[in-house]
């Protein structure tokens, strides 16, 4: 038994030895820093460390829960999510199909990398970019709408119109990147079904119905499983940048609110706080959708 | 040869100031040279062989001119060579961005072993944390003992500032000019309409109405009678000019202090104020997206492409070169601009804060092994001329006095000006130019500006600091600011925000629900603190 191990370890050692640098990143970079996490237990005083803060066990999340911006952030950072997963999932996978339809080489890649380049505009320039086109006062579209003689549409001023501007950026951003992994998982389809189902004299949505999207199951399972875990997580920046003081109501979410507490306030334990509890929820969404697919449709991640 | 006798002033200048300041040092350290003496020798043979090191944080604003750096240049070297050098210390300088200031120094702070002698914000929340943290060295004594002409250059009123629970634990540095807000007006629309210099918000209306009708700036449609901005320059004389008369203990408990200002959320007047916003707004007399102007740019633009009738600003924001004004000039030849004082109360007066006396915060970590160093270096600092030189150089290449006020040359060579592209960072002591007494400093800012705006800003300078506002001090910090601050300034804008931009017919609902959506996150705790102080403080 042990001659067994020995021989298979000196057999395999190579393929250990490559997964040392992942495992040590992992353990350095993402459970190292778990240690911090005691913070939000502790009455934090940075001069002191975290081993010398008090321990002030439930006191902190006693208050975040009693704090109403905390249940306001916490319901627009599930409402966001939730449209953005009802827009912007759908979008790269409609978009990629779309791709895969197209029959000139050429056009499909110059259409590829032209979709890629939002990906690569930092949100701060979009933010710019956003407040220059949907601007109320002299916005290029508001411009072109009060020529016409309509009256100005308050595109980031006010809640509900806002709401469809950053849902519309959020696609314009990520759509065209997204369409990487589908188109992926579309060149590994059989080109022989196609052939076949052409001389069924099947039509292109009957193909696109019955072979594409069966094909991309898995892939889309796989996505969805991801994106809600991240339900409850939200990025920073685009909450932060698009949003603005008329809209607070709806662009105030748990990561803004952990920026001010933390960051700006120096409320280090109360940001902790909410930043643990977004953790922990994020990973019952997880493991609740993982079970939820592979009881449904038979697949799973975990 | 020209350039070998202007190299050899300038080393007679340095020598003599180095003279000078040397002279200062030694009377000043001969008391400490003859304890040290009479304890052990060997002690004074360490101060006199290995030099130690000061370590200072500067800002650092990416301006450094080419063949210097933030850390290595004209000031640092005169720092180094007449405080340095003469007492054997090697003053380091650390950069700290200075637009992440606050976020930086926490980290330096937090690691305990890298700080920076003498740290420093402009953040008196941020100060009261390290200090209720333990993290600050005690100054009172060490000012005493080493600081003398700190002590006097500061002053009793800027120097309480720094205390901390009676305790001193920071050096606030001394504000030379208080005045913050005047409101400006386009002359020229006035002038072509007929129409006299409003005096009160009232006549202000009818004028806006006015420039709102006729449109005397030949905009198309688009004039902004009135600019406004989510800023404090923009909306702080609006709102505090209708405040009522209240009393000193409603001064006190009403007032809210968010982050370094003082707001006047609860005071009487303040929900006629966001009425006569959320009126001037609906009747689209007022710039439509100042909700997502925060930093003023959009005003800026607006004004300076002479769409804005009326705007409050920073008193002295548009008459740089290169400004507002300038460039308003430059597109519109005929436009002039002059510095009012309109908003009024119901007592005809134009109230409008003004700044606490106080700039920086300098602090003195309790890590720090060079506590005596860092006084000294900041007595240094305050002693002789040596500020005067910080702030502006040399005279007859960098300035001319007039008056005793020094008068910077236009023409002063490309190297000169460089010498100084951080003197107002360096002369950390200081908020603003420090010539005795605060008409003098007004009158430098004014020759700082172009000439042809000279009147102008003198002008505003005057509106600035007339009818002001000072700002409510406490004995002691109110805690729940320090918490609730930074959030509610947030919450304050929301509140100015929705009651602007609302139906004329819903503003009431929408008041109430602001008003109450802020006493929830902070507003009623801050209330609450500030009235048990009040009660303590009036014992």
């Amino acid at each position: 038994m042990a001659l067994k191990a020995t021989a298979y370890l000196r057999r395999y050692w190579q393929l250990y030895a490559l997964l040392v640098l992942p495992v040590s990143y992992f353990i350095l970079f993402k459970y190292g820093p778990m240690y911090g996490i005691i913070i939000a237990f502790k009455d934090f005083n940075f001069f002191q460390g975290i081993n010398g803060s008090e321990w002030i066990g439930f006191e902190g999340f006693r208050e975040v829960f009693a704090m109403p911006d905390f249940y306001k952030t916490l319901r627009n950072t599930l409402m966001l999510n939730f449209f953005d997963l009802l827009v912007s999932f759908p979008a790269p996978l409609i978009l990629a199909i779309m791709l895969y339809e197209l029959k000139f080489a050429w056009f499909k890649k110059l259409s590829q990398t032209i979709l890629y380049i939002p990906h690569f505009i930092s949100w701060v320039i979009i933010g710019g970019i956003v407040y220059q086109v949907f601007g109320t006062q002299s916005g290029m579209i508001n411009n072109l709408i009060t020529a016409m003689g309509f009256e100005a549409i308050p595109f980031l001023t006010d809640k509900n119109d806002w709401l469809i501007t950053y849902l519309g950026v959020g696609v314009w951003q990520s759509a065209g990147w997204g369409t990487i992994i589908y188109l992926a998982a579309l060149t590994g389809i059989n080109r022989e079904l196609f052939e076949a189902a052409d001389v069924d004299g099947a039509s292109r949505m009957r193909k696109i119905w019955s072979i594409t999207l069966p094909s991309l199951k898995p892939t889309i399972v796989t996505l969805l499983i991801i994106n809600l875990g991240h339900m409850i997580a939200i990025g920073f920046e685009r909450p932060y940048i698009i949003g603005n003081t008329a809209v607070r109501d709806y662009s105030d979410v748990l990561s803004t609110f952990v920026y001010r507490m933390g960051i700006e306030s120096g409320q280090y334990t109360l940001a902790t706080v909410v930043g643990l509890f977004q953790a922990v929820v994020g990973l019952v969404f997880v493991l609740g959708s993982n079970y939820a697919s592979k009881k449904l449709t038979d697949q799973s991640i975990l | 040869m020209e350039k070998a006798s202007k190299g050899k002033k300038k080393t007679l200048a340095l020598a003599a100031l180095t003279l000078a300041s040397t002279m200062l040092f030694s009377a000043c350290s001969s008391n400490g040279n003859a304890n040290v003496n009479g304890n052990s020798a060997g002690k004074g043979d360490g101060a006199a062989g290995k030099p130690v090191t000061l370590k200072v944080e500067v800002f650092d604003r990416g301006n450094a001119p080419a063949g210097s750096t933030i850390t290595d240049n004209y000031l640092t070297k005169f720092v180094q060579d007449n405080f340095g050098t003469p007492n054997n210390i090697n003053v380091e300088f650390v950069p700290i961005p200075r637009s992440e200031e606050v976020q930086k120094l926490n980290v330096l702070m937090a690691s305990g072993s890298d700080v920076p002698d003498i740290v420093f914000t402009y953040d008196s929340g941020t100060f009261y944390r390290y200090a209720q943290q333990g993290g600050l060295t005690e100054l009172g004594a060490l000012l005493d003992e080493h600081g003398p002409n700190l002590k006097k250059f500061l002053g009793e009123e800027t120097i309480a500032y720094g205390q901390y629970e009676g305790k001193q634990y920071a050096l606030p540095a001394r504000r030379a000019h208080l005045g913050k807000y005047s409101s400006f007006i386009r002359q020229d629309w006035l002038d072509k309409l007929g129409l006299p210099v409003p005096t009160t918000t009232e006549e202000l209306y009818t004028t806006l109405k006015a420039f709102k009708e006729k449109d005397p700036g030949e905009t198309g449609g688009k004039v902004i009678p009135l600019g406004m901005a989510l800023a404090p320059a923009q909306y702080e004389p609006l709102i505090w000019s209708f405040i009522q008369p209240h009393s000193e203990e409603e001064r006190y408990t009403l007032t809210q202090q968010l982050g370094s200002r003082d707001y006047p959320t609860l005071l009487p007047g303040f929900k006629d104020a966001l009425q006569f916003m959320n009126k001037v707004y609906n009747e689209g007399l007022m710039s439509a997206d100042f909700s997502l102007d925060e930093d003023k740019k959009k005003l800026n633009e607006d004004a300076a492409n002479g769409l804005v009738g009326f705007f409050s600003e920073d008193d002295m924001n548009p008459f740089y070169a290169d400004g507002l004004y300038a460039t308003l000039q430059k597109n519109i030849p005929d436009a002039k601009l002059s510095a009012v004082d309109v908003y009024s109360n119901s007592e005809g007066k134009h109230p409008k804060p003004e700044y606490a006396p106080v700039g920086l915060y300098l602090m003195i970590p309790k890590s720090s092994e060079r506590a005596v160093e860092a006084i000294k270096y900041l007595d240094w600092m305050a002693s002789g001329d040596n500020l005067l030189y910080i702030q502006n150089g040399v005279e007859g290449e960098n300035y001319t006095l007039q008056n005793g006020i020094p008068v910077m040359k236009a023409d002063a060579t490309e190297e000169a000006k460089n010498r100084l592209f951080n003197a107002g960072d360096m002369g950390l002591i200081s908020n603003g130019k420090q010539l005795g007494d605060t008409e003098k400093n007004v009158e430098a800012y004014v020759y700082g500006m172009p000439e042809a705006f000279h009147e102008e800003t003198r002008r505003a300078l005057t509106v600035s600091r007339s009818d002001t506002i000072k700002p409510v001090r406490f004995d002691r910090p109110i805690e729940a600011q320090g918490k609730y601050g930074t959030g509610l300034l947030d919450k304050f804008h929301e509140i100015i925000v929705k009651t602007t931009m609302v139906k004329p017919d819903q503003f009431e609902a929408t008041y109430e629900a602001a008003m109450k959506d802020y006493m929830a996150n902070g507003g009623q705790a801050i209330l609450d603190e500030r009235k048990e102080a009040y009660a303590a403080m009036s014992k």
